[in-house]
């Protein structure tokens, strides 16, 4: 394919990508209110103001709390720790990021290293001017040169289409769902809750059902949500990972590096970042599934060969 | 209502959308120039960065390469051609020169393995590509910012602002074929 058109071909992927957002906002805010609805019907007996009294300071303080101390989360959880210039392995990894940066026309990310012997990589941030792309060692020892710059690339195009922000909110909105349905299921088994909504007559009856249905069935919901977009995501970056470095080659030897990685180890924290590594460290999930945060190996691989 | 308020109504509010869509293109058109200003910056900090990586290179490797004189001639010619470079394309094409030169001065040095083993000169090595490396990238940015450009004020309706503006569409830099294919030090 000739140069202009892989030009259109990643400009009409970040169109959709940012279609795709409003979307998956929309969903999720959506779920949120019926989730806050439902709620008033099962205690408050459809008064919707005392549960939105209730419910709403709750889950914007948990998505508050949530997004704000997000980053340190991930940092803490993945053990990861600033990348040292002084190692020569390391203070490469910061030129290639440096080199990536300048590429995208980004802001220099902060550069950190995750101790484990698996490939793997991920970006966290709110915005690019915060963005943190973090490496594990192992990747830095097996990936050659032009490997690794796929890698970088396609964690800085995540940084470039606001990937790690949409991420951060999608888990604390996610998380806050499935908080406010975790409290109703509790009440409901203690027996506390919903008996008022019965004396309204059978319509309400039906509804209260509904209502309890929705809100156990809503973190289901959200959470196929934030993957499909997840999955989306992956493939964006990858192409526009290729469009930085004009090399497609580099980030699809790298993945298939690690298909072929012998090292099934974990990296620390892996059930927190999963999501934001470039490859699932979860290996068990099958291909294609709808539970899958990121799209097959084979398939993207397939993609960036036929650039 | 008379009639006549309803197309002024009418009137009022295309012009007020013609003065929204305006307001729109000037700011991008302008948001887009500066872009470009700012990765042209960008490309000159990195050829001066690399300029002054040299004499220390130099300092290096002067007492292992006392018989290539030559190699190391051409490589202090092309940095003085860089350093009185006033267009942007006399810029790059000084650049290019200085690369090739450090190509065969990198090439000349694998006969060397005292050389090789000095951590000083491993460090120039690893810097100075990676200089090339940001230099390479930030061409890049540059004409991927003019071409982005470009397309916005050449194409409808963005061509009818910028005439406007006085705005027309920039240059790309030219990349030799050759430089395109970043010098790979062996790791």
């Amino acid at each position: 394919m000739g140069h202009m058109e892989k030009k259109l071909l990643v400009e009409d992927h970040i169109r959709r990508n940012k279609r795709l957002t409003i979307v998956v906002c929309t969903l999720m805010a959506l779920l949120f209110v019926g989730v806050v609805f439902s709620l008033g019907f099962i205690f408050f007996r459809g008064n919707h103001l005392i549960s939105l009294i209730f419910a709403l300071p709750i889950a914007i303080g948990y998505v508050v709390i949530t997004y704000s101390v997000s980053v340190q989360t991930v940092i803490a959880a993945a053990k990861a720790r600033p990348a040292n210039p002084r190692i020569r392995e390391e203070k490469l990894l910061i030129y290639k990021v440096e080199e990536m940066a300048i590429a995208a026309g980004l802001p220099m990310p902060k550069v950190y290293v995750q101790e484990s012997d698996s490939i793997n990589a991920f970006a966290t941030g709110k915005k690019p001017e915060e963005g943190i792309i973090c490496v594990t060692s192992g990747a830095l020892r097996k990936l050659k040169q032009d490997e690794l710059e796929g890698v970088v690339a396609h964690e800085m195009s995540h940084i470039k289409n606001y990937d790690i922000l949409l991420a951060t909110i999608s888990i604390a909105v996610v998380g806050a769902i499935a908080l406010i349905s975790e409290i109703v299921f509790w009440s409901i088994l203690w027996g506390g809750a919903g008996r008022g909504g019965g004396r309204k007559g059978e319509g309400n009856a039906i509804a209260l059902v509904l209502a309890i249905v929705f809100i156990i069935l809503a973190p289901i919901f959200s959470r196929l949500v934030y993957l499909a977009i997840s999955r989306k995501r992956e493939y964006l970056a990858d192409s526009s990972g290729a469009y930085l470095t004009r090399n497609p080659e580099g980030l699809a030897k790298a993945l298939e590096r690690i298909n072929n990685d012998s090292i099934r180890e974990k990296p620390e924290g892996s059930k927190t970042v999963a999501p934001l590594y470039i490859s699932n460290p979860f290996r068990r999930e099958s291909k294609g599934s709808i539970w899958a945060t990121h799209p097959p190996i084979d398939e993207r691989i397939r993609r960036l060969r036929s650039m | 209502m008379d009639p006549i308020w309803w197309v002024l109504i009418i009137v009022v509010i295309l012009v007020v959308f013609f003065l929204l869509i305006y307001w729109g293109f000037y700011n991008k058109i302008i948001r887009m120039e500066n872009r470009i200003d700012n990765s042209w910056a960008q490309i000159d900090v990195q050829l001066k960065r690399r300029a002054d990586l040299i004499p220390n290179l130099m300092e290096t490797v002067k007492g292992y390469m006392k018989h290539e004189r030559e190699v190391l001639e051409n490589v202090t010619k092309a940095r003085s051609a860089l350093m009185s470079a006033k267009t942007p394309q006399e810029n790059i094409d000084a650049d290019n020169m200085l690369t090739g030169a450090l190509k065969s001065l990198f090439a000349v040095a694998e006969n060397y393995p005292d050389l090789k083993a000095n951590q000083n000169f491993l460090n120039l090595q690893d810097e100075l590509t990676n200089t090339e490396n940001k230099i390479a990238y930030s061409r890049q940015h540059f004409n991927d910012s003019v071409l982005a450009f470009n397309n916005t004020i050449e194409t409808f309706p963005g061509l009818w602002f910028a005439k406007r503006m006085g705005r027309k569409a920039r240059e790309m830099l030219q990349i030799p074929e050759a430089s395109k294919e970043l010098p790979k030090v062996k790791f």
